[in-house]
């Protein structure tokens, strides 16, 4: 069939799920009329959901509404494999909390309307997320601001009560004591199944990790369990406006968010500060205190370690994806040979073997 | 590579495509880096873990595990071609991974020293991979 001029194939495919959107959510909107999605555009938004951003407009009492909003669709294949019930269940539970996250709206886990699962959630705009943008004028100069926000946020999820915020029974409860083993046995199970060449020093780190078990975790909370630099919204002022990425979000030791946060292979500008933003002593110092927690050195060096399996585990299952032409994002590819690299070379640091 | 990130990169939309030419210019950039010392970085590494399985053979007790390292350390890479050195690796890391976690079982001075040159050769693994685009 021959090609209508001027449209390429991928925008008559951006059309039709446009299309296919309204009608979905038409049926969701009581009393609107003239329902229209618009401008649809993938952006990046994590690497383990396609996400787009898209502006909806219908009409209800007369009056023309306009939203800007954001579309969570599942992907063939990412870097892993997450809940997407969890990640929705996370924003609505902390949405009017001391925790900034954006309002989320739909849930759709059926496939047929837009052939993957998906959710639906406000968009916040005007706002930066990638820590590329804090190398330069004018957020290079906000650093530190956003570094104390940063964690102190990262104090109140850990401060926060997942029995009041509903979550638990979502998010399947662990015992204070195993909170670790679950942890390290999941990752390690991630690294069986998708490594694609022997993981030396990996491996080593797990057998010191069984070798020397931290303390049980002071409380059970929730763990957003990719709290980094470029997973949260901030704008030129040094403030944080939302928190994003909670597909990897689960009950356990609020230490591991810590330790996530600080791991040396989130430190872009090589100038040692965790996160690009804060020196780690001073970040854990905002995290007790916002928390009302302890970072017990030992625990903490503990999940700091664990976190280079963690990151490994994230490494190498997207490696694998890319590597299988089941996502060709090449952030994947990039991870698995990078960042693999970087987080051994973190373990050895911390394992006091660096060279 | 520059070409893609300095020039083309910012010519493309949406900024979803944009950020992807970077991140492919930035796979370019690591594949050249890459291509320089493929053969060189896997054929030091071999022969690094040779040594240190003959090493090893010389002084376990397992008779098992000695007798795997010995004809480890006895085999040779068949060719200079990536692919077949990369063969090579994989076996080779493997059986280190069993080499570790069993001295890591051992007492005595030997074991240690055996055990701190397993991490020397470790820490070497990480310096030949190390791209210069890393953030760590």
């Amino acid at each position: 069939m021959a090609r209508p001029p001027g449209v390429v194939p991928e925008c008559r495919a951006v059309s039709e799920l446009e299309r296919r959107l309204a009608a979905y959510l038409a049926a969701r909107l009581p009393g609107a009329s003239r329902v229209e999605v618009s401008d649809l555009v993938r952006i990046h938004g994590g690497a383990s959901r396609e996400t787009s951003r898209f502006v909806l407009r219908f009409e209800r009492d007369g009056e023309r509404v306009e939203r800007r909003l954001i579309l969570r669709r599942d992907p063939p294949g990412s870097l892993i494999e997450t809940d997407r019930r969890v990640e929705f269940a996370a924003y609505r539970a902390f949405r009017g909390s001391a925790v900034p996250v954006p309002e989320a709206l739909w849930l759709e886990e059926d496939a047929a309307p837009l052939d993957h699962p998906f959710f639906v959630m406000e968009e916040l705009t005007g706002l930066e997320s990638s820590f590329q943008a804090l190398l330069a004028p004018p957020f290079l100069d906000q650093r530190a601001k956003l570094g104390r926000r940063k964690w102190q946020i990262l104090g109140e999820i850990a401060k926060a009560d997942p029995e009041k915020l509903g979550l638990v029974g979502l998010m399947p409860p662990v015992a204070l004591d195993q909170c670790w083993q679950r942890e390290l046995a999941y990752w390690e199970r991630v690294l069986d199944e998708d490594e694609l060449e022997p993981q030396p020093i990996t491996r080593a780190v797990i057998r010191w990790l069984r070798r020397n078990p931290p303390p049980p975790a002071q409380k059970l909370g929730v763990v957003h369990a990719d709290y980094r630099t470029g997973n949260f919204l901030f704008d030129a002022e040094g403030e944080i406006h939302a928190i994003l990425d909670w597909e990897m979000a689960h009950l356990g030791d609020p230490l591991e968010d810590l330790a996530w946060g600080i791991n040396p292979v989130w430190q872009w500008a090589r100038d040692g500060l965790a996160g690009g933003l804060l020196p780690k002593a001073e970040a854990i110092r905002i995290w007790e205190a916002s928390s009302g927690l302890v970072a017990d050195p030992a625990a903490l060096h503990w999940w700091e370690l664990f976190s280079c399996v963690k990151g490994q585990g994230i490494w190498v299952s997207g490696g694998r994806e890319y590597q299988a032409g089941a996502n060709h994002d090449p952030v994947l590819g990039l991870s698995a040979w990078m960042m693999g690299n970087a987080q051994d070379r973190a373990a050895l640091v911390l394992l006091g073997h660096a060279p | 590579m520059q070409s893609l990130l300095a020039e083309i990169a910012p010519a493309v939309q949406p900024a979803y495509r944009q950020a992807s030419v970077a991140m492919h210019a930035m796979l370019l950039g690591s594949v050249r880096e890459e291509f320089d010392r493929a053969a060189a970085r896997r054929a030091e590494e071999n022969a690094a873990l040779r040594a240190l399985f003959a090493d090893a053979a010389a002084t376990l007790g397992d008779a098992g595990l000695r007798e795997r390292l010995a004809s480890a350390a006895r085999t040779a890479d068949v060719s200079l071609r990536v692919p077949d050195l990369d063969a090579a690796n994989l076996t080779l890391r493997a059986l280190l991974i069993e080499l570790h976690a069993h001295v890591e079982t051992l007492a005595g001075p030997e074991a240690r020293r055996l055990e701190a040159a397993i991490w020397r050769e470790l820490a070497a693994s990480t310096e030949r991979r190390k791209l210069s685009l890393s953030p760590f």
